[in-house]
């Protein structure tokens, strides 16, 4: 089992090499730059002064000197400052991660908490209206994209009940209330999109595992029915929903980026997605590299839950 | 297996519902759903006539109260606090409230009108000019303080600070061209500024007025190195929390110079980019003041807020329009540039994208030149839908069968990408000119339109903060001004926008200006676009918010909201 996790560790090494060197050089392709950006609004300063600046933040050297550098910072543990705000990165990941990981974690358990009753139900009573109605709303969740639903969500919670969550975040530990509030609706709209993958996954694989021997063994043995389905079909079911529940933490990032900007969250999206379009190098890639190291993660994560679920899996 | 057994089949039979059921179903939920989604839409579609909303707002004759907070939903979220590297509106929806400039424009409760242009002094007392106008001399008003915040510590603010200041602008950053203007100052007492300038110019206070040229103080800028942390002023707040993506907390300044103001205690603006999760602020409460763009969206707030104050704003210039590479053909032929101009019907943009509350389309403010707002007869014979003629001049200039050109664009508002098809469907249809449309990214289009090196079109801008005639003259139309963005070459207009900063005279003033923008049209220099008119919406229990002609409230003009007051 150790063995098997360093090993797995090894690989992600260049899996992380490589994406940095995309990340790096993706950033570098694209025109404009992070000064010219900042620089925008006003648009009245001349080429020196820029070229000035490009050299203070060390923007003018090879770019193999500047791959280099940001590796070490990288390795070291401090990725540097933001060339847009001139923040530590570190200080703004600090701010940002803790958002989109309560959103993503509350969007998860309500996908979970309603996909998997659903898709239970879905299967247990095939073709009846349940059944049907289970998979209207699976269909919706995978077709309705976040940014329609979260407008829609906000715009008619402001009409119909004259109410939407607070604007302006705050921690979970300075108004628990006032936080959950925040978060609520957003997590629904994007744990919506995750059940409705989960919830098609554990109908179809309940359905093949209904069908084994073992559970025909069960239903002649008497058992009551909650027992066949949950403790005999339901764990053994569950085996390629978790991999599309780990898979789905990727999708779970890109809807954060969305989500948090309609419902005003200061989450890792919105940081992404700002430094991007104003080529704040440093926080690009920083913020590429803890996603592409998350998901690594999360991968390994996943494999060494199958153990878990089925006890004939055994990693040498 | 449950499927299977006999009850589950009894019940599945009872409950069976066949595909064409289900089908049937949907179908008519499906009709329902679009009844109820068309019927929504129908009733934001019933769009009044504009005029129905003043675009004036009286302050109001009630004495004003103390106390409350004011809260907007806001689109800008300042990139750095530090006014020499930004012209952002991020940072001016706020930084005109903690923080002073020499001389301002007048608040709404100070007003005749919204085309009130009379300067008042803010730090300055008085000023007064030399006879050749190269000296400017400002006396300060005596017994201003620097906030109670470290390192000030509440200090009187001095001559010295303003000079200071404006040094630190002319050094480096976004405001050079302005400030480098300057040939030197002097302080003669600890209350009097003594501005030297290279050439004369007449306009240099409007210049001090812009809502970018606030004192800041010295002593943060020595400690730190520079102003993205701090902002401490003498304006009528504090900056008490500034939150990136979150929110920006202003306090009231009790040492504020204008006693008893301002009266609203806190004003929270919140970090809300989403259009739809602003409105829905406002509409619930948690937000006291927004922009709409169109007559549609504000009658569908009416019907959930029916008690809102709207003040129909009415812009006074257009900030954006087809910038030509007129440095090199074709664009270089003005009568390629009158053909492209009349091939495209302005009028048609206006009724169709802004719903028939916009403008024409012209860069210098027309409250310079002329009392009404000019429609798109009065802009000249080229800003006219000929097409006809259009056709005629581009044969005349050589290229009958049209040509192919590029346009590149940022998407700034999403009214911006219909017009930029428009203009792309009527060059063709008029004069067979293929335009090849690139949509970019803001830094990358940004980066490209600067530079001045493209060919082709482009969807260009003057920058939206400034409103003096001066910045809109003479640095936006000069040869040799680095903000000349539009590549204008025009010795005509070089001479007439010098000829202006020398004349003293307000009626020479506004005939010169005459005279710059009848050539900035006969020769198509900036081919303007029209642009939204927009209207600014209010919670009823906000009082003296209304905007003037120059600026909006809720933005670059944001130190009106030291005299607004709520009325709960």
């Amino acid at each position: 089992m150790y063995k098997y996790v360093i090993r797995r560790l090894l690989f992600a090494l260049p899996v992380l090499l490589l994406s940095s060197l995309i990340v790096f050089g993706l950033m570098r392709v694209m025109p404009g730059d992070a000064l010219v950006a900042l620089m925008g609004e006003s648009g009245n300063v001349g080429q020196r002064e820029l070229a000035k600046l490009r050299k203070d933040l060390g923007l003018d050297r090879p770019y193999h000197e500047q791959y280099l550098i940001w590796v070490w910072q990288m390795v070291s543990l401090n990725p540097g400052d933001s060339i847009f705000t001139n923040e530590p990165i570190a200080v703004a990941l600090k701010k940002s991660i803790p958002v989109t990981l309560e959103l993503a974690t509350l969007a998860m358990v309500l996908g979970l908490v309603i996909a998997i009753p659903i898709g239970v139900l879905s299967a247990t009573r095939q073709d009846t209206p349940s059944d049907y109605v289970g998979r209207v709303v699976a269909v919706s969740g995978l077709s309705l994209p976040d940014f329609w639903l979260g407008t829609l969500v906000i715009t008619f919670a402001a009409i119909w009940f004259h109410w939407i969550p607070p604007i302006g975040y705050v921690t979970f530990w300075e108004s628990p209330w006032r936080n959950l509030q925040q978060f609520l609706l957003p997590a629904a709209v994007l744990g919506f999109r995750l059940s409705a993958a989960t919830m098609r996954m554990t109908r179809s694989t309940l359905l093949e595992v209904l069908r084994e021997d073992y559970v025909r063994t069960a239903w002649a043995k008497g058992l009551e029915g909650r027992i066949v389905v949950y403790k005999h079909a339901l764990k053994n079911a569950l085996i390629p929903v978790v991999t599309i529940v780990g898979g789905q933490m990727a999708t779970l990032l890109a809807g954060a980026v969305v989500v948090e900007t309609i419902f005003a969250l200061p989450g890792m999206g919105r940081l992404t997605v700002e430094a991007i379009l104003f080529r704040d190098y440093p926080v690009v890639q920083t913020n590429v590299m803890l996603v592409a190291a998350t998901l690594v993660t999360l991968n390994l994560l996943v494999d060494l839950t199958y153990a878990w679920l089925d006890p004939r899996i055994r990693y040498g | 297996m449950p499927a299977d057994t006999p009850r589950r089949i009894a019940v599945r039979k009872r409950k069976h519902v066949n595909r064409r059921d289900f089908l049937r179903r949907v179908g008519w939920g499906g009709v329902g759903a679009t009844a109820l989604v068309v019927g929504a839409g129908r009733a934001g579609a019933a769009t009044p006539p504009a005029s129905t909303y003043p675009d004036w707002i009286p302050a109001s004759p009630k004495p004003p109260k103390r106390g409350g907070v004011l809260t907007r939903a806001s689109a800008w979220d300042p990139p750095v606090i530090d006014p020499r590297l930004t012209q952002s509106v991020g940072l001016f929806q706020f930084a005109g409230l903690t923080s002073n400039r020499l001389v301002r424009h007048p608040f709404s409760d100070e007003a005749a009108g919204p085309s009130d242009l009379t300067l008042k002094g803010d730090l300055a007392e008085s000023w007064t000019a030399s006879p050749d106008h190269r000296v400017w001399t400002f006396k300060l008003r005596q017994g201003v303080k620097w906030q109670r915040v470290p390192p000030l510590n509440g200090r009187d603010l001095v001559a010295a600070d303003v000079k200071y200041c404006f040094e630190a602008y002319a050094r480096e950053g976004v405001q050079a061209f302005t400030f480098q203007e300057i040939e030197g100052m002097e302080t003669p007492d600890k209350y009097t500024l003594r501005v030297h300038l290279h050439t004369s110019n007449v306009l240099f206070p409007q210049n001090l007025a812009e809502p970018v040229a606030v004192i800041f103080a010295r002593e943060v800028l020595e400690e730190d190195g520079d102003l993205k942390k701090r902002m401490p002023g003498t304006g009528p707040y504090i900056l008490k929390e500034h939150t990136r993506k979150v929110r920006v907390v202003l306090q009231r300044n009790p040492d504020y110079f204008d006693k008893g103001r301002p009266y609203v205690d806190e004003y929270v603006i919140l970090s809300t980019p989403d259009a739809a999760t602003r409105l829905a602020a406002f509409r619930t409460g948690q937000s006291d003041i927004i922009w709409l763009a169109s007559p549609s969206e504000v009658e569908t707030v009416r019907k959930t807020n029916p008690a809102i104050v709207v003040q129909s704003y009415h812009n006074t210039l257009a900030p954006f329009g087809l910038a030509l590479a007129q440095d090199r053909p074709p664009f270089n032929d003005v009568r390629v540039r009158r053909a492209v101009s009349m091939a495209i019907d302005r009028q048609r943009q206006v009724d169709t994208v802004y719903e028939g509350h916009g403008i024409a389309g012209w860069g210098v403010p027309y409250i310079y030149y002329q009392d009404k707002a000019p429609t798109v007869k009065d802009l000249g014979p080229w800003w006219q839908y000929r097409p006809e003629e259009a056709k005629r001049l581009l044969a005349e200039a050589g290229h009958p069968r049209g040509f192919e050109t590029t346009l590149f664009y940022y998407e700034y508002f999403p009214q911006m990408t219909s017009q930029v098809q428009l203009v792309q469907q009527e060059l063709k249809k008029n004069l067979n000119i293929d335009v090849k449309i690139t949509k970019l990214d803001y830094t990358t289009y940004y980066g490209r339109y600067v530079e001045g090196k493209w060919d082709g079109m482009s969807w260009g801008f003057q920058s939206g903060h400034a409103v003096g005639l001066d910045e809109r003259t003479y640095h936006y139309m000069h040869s040799k001004s680095t903000k000349n963005f539009f590549r204008v070459n025009d010795p005509v207009i070089d001479e007439l926008t010098t000829k202006l900063r020398q004349t003293p005279d307000r009626a020479e003033q506004r005939a010169l200006t005459r005279k710059i923008v009848d050539r900035e049209f006969d020769q198509v220099l900036r081919m303007w676009m029209p642009y939204d008119n927009g209207f600014l919406v209010f919670q009823p229990h906000m009082r003296n918010v209304a905007a003037g002609a120059l600026r909006r409230t809720d933005g670059y003009g944001s130190p009106t909201l030291a005299r607004s007051w709520i009325d709960k």
